[in-house]
């Protein structure tokens, strides 16, 4: 099996040499805490995602991990060391949980991972690439123009002090609609995850590459349906008020 | 996020929203989303099929004030202008001119895109030929 991390932080330990083994913050045979330079999410959770970029986690395992590492790696525990060990201990402590959280939340983690594997996606990337246009499909910015005046048409109409049930309760199965929606991308993202798993454990570039066009275009989509349920949802709620 | 006083007039006092008859051969609709954050604008314009000249713009935009902004001020400038001329605007220009900060550029890549795209559903109508975009994307 061919693993996709290219490990820049040191395999072995600074004090006692020992090999790295499960997370590259700790040696597991002396204690002691390691410098967490140049370590990514995914090492960090190595002996959890299998040494690989991956995207399936068993989130129950990354949990026990974090927790276990939580308590080894916290700052109380390095008060008598070395003025050096405490600065790493704090710094591993800060990227124990920024990995803990993103690799958590599936969306998170997807776009994590492709960033680190040199998709620009996000609003990192804002700007920055215009030649590269991703606009949806038309229908998609044709309906999520056409929610947002009704959008506007119902806080008009809230301002003015009045309510009108139609538009209310339209607006009300939009929202349910798009949830669904969201829920159904999430469920795909899992699998398009799946198959970036499959593609790197096969060596399978092409594979991998489909994968991970598929998530980003899965992840854009999002955006647009998130936006809107958020703003659908407080439009009816504002409106409920009255 | 502080906004520059042009960004603010603009936002309090946006000029030329509004929306024109889709099917009308004069006029061309561009709308448009932003990956980055899901927002979405609609630009449009009417053109003398004469002069090519724009004679008319209207915007809808729903999205953040920098996004209203270039869009207002984007109608403002195209208006006017011949369609060749208007392809010239960059959003550089429309960064520079309302003061935008990094994280809201891609907010006037979004206008930038709303007036090619309406220019290009114009030109579709009226089987104008994209030549002049291509010199434009060359520079
Ligand atoms: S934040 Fe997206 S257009 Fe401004
Ligand atoms: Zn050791």
């Amino acid at each position: 099996m061919t693993s996709v991390v290219t490990t820049s932080a040191p395999a072995a330990c600074w004090a006692c040499r020992a090999a790295l083994g499960g997370s590259p913050l700790l040696c597991a045979a002396c204690g002691k805490v390691q410098p967490a330079a140049g370590i990514d999410y995914f090492q960090v959770f190595g002996s959890v995602v299998g040494f690989e970029r991956r995207l399936t986690i068993d989130t129950a395992a990354l949990e026990r991990e974090f927790h276990r590492l939580s308590r080894r790696l916290h700052p109380d525990r390095f008060a008598r060391a070395t003025a050096q060990e405490q600065e790493w201990s704090l710094a591993a402590t800060a990227l124990l949980n920024d990995a803990y959280r993103t690799l958590r939340e599936l969306v998170q983690r997807t776009e994590y991972l492709l960033k680190l594997e040199g998709f620009e996606i996000g609003e990192e990337f804002a700007g920055k690439n215009k030649t590269a246009k991703r606009q949806p499909p038309a229908d998609l910015l044709e309906e999520v123009f056409e929610l947002n005046m009704q959008l506007e048409e119902m806080r008009m109409n809230r301002k003015m002090g009045e309510s009108d049930p139609a538009l209310h309760s339209e607006l009300t199965a939009v929202s349910l609609r798009f949830e669904s929606e969201l829920a159904k991308l999430d469920n795909n993202l899992v699998e398009k995850g799946a198959a970036w798993d499959a593609g790197a454990a096969a060596g399978d570039s092409a594979g991998r590459a489909t994968a991970a066009k598929d998530m980003a275009a899965q992840l854009d989509r999002r955006r647009y349906l998130r936006n809107l349920v958020r703003d659908v949802n407080e439009a009816l709620s504002t409106d409920k008020e009255s | 996020m502080a906004y520059s006083d042009k960004v603010i007039d603009h936002y309090n006092n946006p000029r030329n929203v509004g929306q024109m008859d889709k099917s009308s051969d004069e006029v061309g609709t561009g709308l448009v989303g932003a990956p980055e954050c899901g927002d979405v604008m609609r630009l449009q314009i009417r053109v003398n099929p004469e002069t090519q000249v724009i004679e008319e713009a209207k915007f809808k935009t729903f999205g953040c004030g920098s996004a209203i902004a270039s869009s207002s001020l984007a109608t403002e400038w195209v208006k006017g202008k011949t369609v060749a001329e208007a392809l010239e605007i960059k959003n550089t220009d429309i960064v520079k001119e309302l003061a935008l900060p990094p994280v809201k550029i891609h907010c006037s890549v979004l206008a930038e895109d709303a007036i090619r795209a309406a220019i290009g559903d114009w030109k579709k109508k009226n089987n104008v030929a994209e030549t002049a975009e291509v010199a434009v994307a060359a520079h």
